[in-house]
């Protein structure tokens, strides 16, 4: 008994608090301070000679929530909306994978999982550039093979356009989605979809009223994951998109490498972040009521 | 009525033969039960008559039409799971309001419907939790008052009290018995727990290697088992190889064991010389001292087998005492005798037994024939 307890107490001491240590410090030295950094620098009076003036401000954020246009909120909507939009994409395709994953006897499992992972096994640059020539605007090879086939006539316009971003985000935010639903998925006691046939549901009442509550969690996991993946990305609808589309990070990156203002594209990537976080959380709030009894 | 009939019922797991052509019968507001160890095909037989698989040959009429195709949707046969499988996002009552619903029924009529199953399981004020906030039993009362509030034809149970522990399980057996006999309904029961089969079932249905061995109700399974297998699973048993030498009146037959010769009691036909195991149950057989008064007449009586050993070792169980008996030629037996007579290790004592709690299997047959 003694034992025990002389054990329990050792396990008490904040000795394996130093295994936090290595991520602590990587956190701080690549994420707290260049964020503070961030912060800080949205603050700084703009300067054209200089990267920022002397002095603090809250002009930058003032001429982007204000700015008599409300060009900047329209971007942020835009952004969120086609975050939500990608994630929602996603979440239709990687569903009915992820449920197949999650359900299949196959003995070649691990070959289906390696295809779920592709995407992601190919560089960022020469995926998109893959994308240019499948979905090319005009010798792209889905308007030739429609234009041979005599079903169009004109050229149909994918690419540079928030469609030809959207394909390339889904296309490898799609992992992304699947993984944590079909984790959700195995979790779920295949008994469950038999007691509710056994009760007259058919397998699309199965799926709505059964699976599709209870993979909830990874539902939300994966949209959150997809949603702030694409709020930031920049390569994707930069080469898809072009200057068509017009999103958050895009606009940052213009304010400070073509524009030099360095205070006022801080500020921007701060309110992206403040109203990513936001949505985040609105967003778990919604669906809470929704995981009652489950988590 | 004949509710469920199984024809010749196969069901293959790519090489393994999970259930190897069954047949049986189902009276209409008969409770059966599949019997047997785990891996004998209990299960996927009951999950082939729920529709969760389909059979690789023979038919399960279910109210005269075959439904071995049919998608468990459309079978209208309820089902409580093992670990019952309760809808985990839905509290108690969206837990029994699900097959309504599927079903199309009304909104006040559900409303009634579940309140009044969960009346007959006496759940009442419960409806709002859900089931991670019930306890064991509660949550198995759910499973049922689901099952049945849609008043399915015919009520199917795997296992449902195998997580359950043993003071609940005794209870729930009575429970579900007299729920069933209530509701009249049909109830098709799989357990690998003889003691369930026995206290909770009309006739139960033994099962071993895909096989069925016997059908019988409670009595017949354990007095007259049809095979080895049988008299093994269900309770213990002694047996005996012994040679048939002539059948005598009243269906007694005389054998010849190493330990003597035995006279048992059996209905069916035996060929003299054949080669048979005679089993009788450990509480069958009664001691008495080797040196008692009636000696004599015992050994010479035509209405008691003898047979003369010597107690290896005795154990206490409370409500009976147990014995190995060391017969001459070696045999080991076991004897279970009222706490009381307390006999020693090394005791030499005569045990007793009348041929009718004899029973014999022929060895021909152990191998396992529907009966």
């Amino acid at each position: 008994m003694t034992i025990a307890v002389d054990e329990q107490s050792r396990r008490r001491t904040p000795r394996h608090l130093l295994l936090l240590l290595p991520t602590t410090i990587l956190f701080v030295v690549f994420l707290v301070f260049p964020y503070f950094n961030m912060v800080v620098m949205s603050f700084r009076n703009p300067s054209t000679r200089g990267v920022f003036a002397p002095g603090f401000t809250f002009g930058n954020y003032l001429e982007s929530l204000l700015d008599p246009d409300f060009y900047y909120l329209a971007v942020l909507v835009e952004t969120i909306l086609f975050g939500v939009g990608t994630a929602f994409a996603c979440l239709l395709l990687a569903f009915p994978v992820a449920y197949h994953l999650a359900r299949t006897t196959w003995r070649h499992k691990a070959l289906l999982y390696t295809f779920v992972l592709s995407p992601l096994l190919v560089g960022v640059v020469i995926r998109c550039y893959g994308w240019m020539i499948i979905l090319g605007n005009n010798n792209g090879l889905v308007n030739n093979l429609l234009r041979d086939l005599e079903l169009i006539e004109r050229p149909i316009r994918f690419l540079y356009n928030y469609f030809g971003v959207s394909v390339g985000l889904v296309h490898v935010f799609l992992p992304f989605m699947i993984l944590p639903i079909l984790g959700a998925i195995q979790s779920i006691d295949p008994r469950l979809e038999e007691a509710a046939q056994s009760l007259g549901a058919s397998r699309l009442k199965v799926m709505w009223r059964v699976v599709f509550p209870l993979s909830l969690p990874g539902v939300q996991a994966g949209a959150i994951l997809v949603f702030v993946l694409t709020i930031s990305s920049y390569v994707i609808p930069i080469l898809l998109g072009g200057l068509n589309v017009m999103i958050m990070p895009t606009l940052v990156v213009q304010q400070l490498l073509d524009a030099m203002l360095w205070p006022f594209g801080a500020a921007l990537a701060f309110i992206l972040s403040i109203a990513g976080a936001l949505s985040v959380y609105l967003y778990l709030r919604f669906t809470a009521r929704f995981m009652r009894g489950i988590s | 009525m004949t509710a469920l009939q199984i024809r010749n019922l196969e069901k293959r797991f790519e090489d393994v033969v999970a259930v190897g052509g069954i047949s049986l019968d189902v009276e209409e507001g008969e409770l059966v039960s599949f019997l047997g160890p785990s891996g004998c095909g209990k299960t996927t037989t009951l999950r082939c008559i729920a529709g969760f698989e389909f059979p690789d040959s023979g038919e399960i009429r279910f109210g005269g039409e075959d439904i071995a195709n049919v998608l468990p949707e459309h079978r209208n046969i309820g089902m409580v799971f093992q670990n019952y499988a309760l809808f985990p996002h839905m509290t108690v009552r969206g837990n029994l309001a699900f097959g309504l619903e599927m079903r199309g029924v009304a909104k006040s009529e559900i409303e009634k419907r579940t309140n009044l199953a969960l009346d007959k399981v006496q759940l009442t004020g419960l409806e709002d939790r859900f089931p991670r906030q019930l306890s064991g039993g509660q949550q198995q009362r759910v499973a049922l008052a689901r099952a049945l509030v849609v008043e399915p034809g015919m009520l199917l149970l795997d296992e449902p009290l195998a997580n359950l522990d043993a003071k609940l399980r005794d209870e729930m057996r009575f429970f579900i018995r007299t729920l069933q006999k209530e509701v009249g309904i049909t109830t098709v029961y799989v357990t690998h727990d003889q003691a369930e089969a026995m206290v909770i079932s009309d006739r139960i249905v033994v099962m071993f290697e895909g096989a069925i061995h016997q059908i019988g109700d409670p009595t017949s399974i354990y007095e007259q088992p049809a095979t080895e297998e049988v008299a093994n699973f269900i309770g213990l048993a002694n047996y005996l190889p012994a040679t048939v030498l002539a059948a005598e009146a009243n269906g007694v037959w005389r054998l010849r064991t190493q330990a003597g010769e035995i006279r048992c009691e059996f209905g069916s036909e035996l060929a003299p010389g054949q080669p048979v195991r005679i089993i009788i149950r450990p509480e069958a057989i009664q001691l008495a001292p080797a040196n008692g008064m009636e000696s004599k007449a015992d050994v010479t009586s035509r209405t008691r087998n003898v047979l003369a050993g010597k107690v290896l070792e005795r154990f206490y169980l409370g409500n009976i005492a147990g014995y190995r008996i060391q017969c001459d030629d070696g045999l080991v037996i076991q004897v279970q005798a009222p706490p009381w007579a307390s006999y020693r290790n090394g005791d030499l004592v005569r045990c007793l037994f009348p041929p009718r709690r004899t029973w014999i299997i022929s060895d021909c047959e152990s191998s396992g024939t529907a009966t």
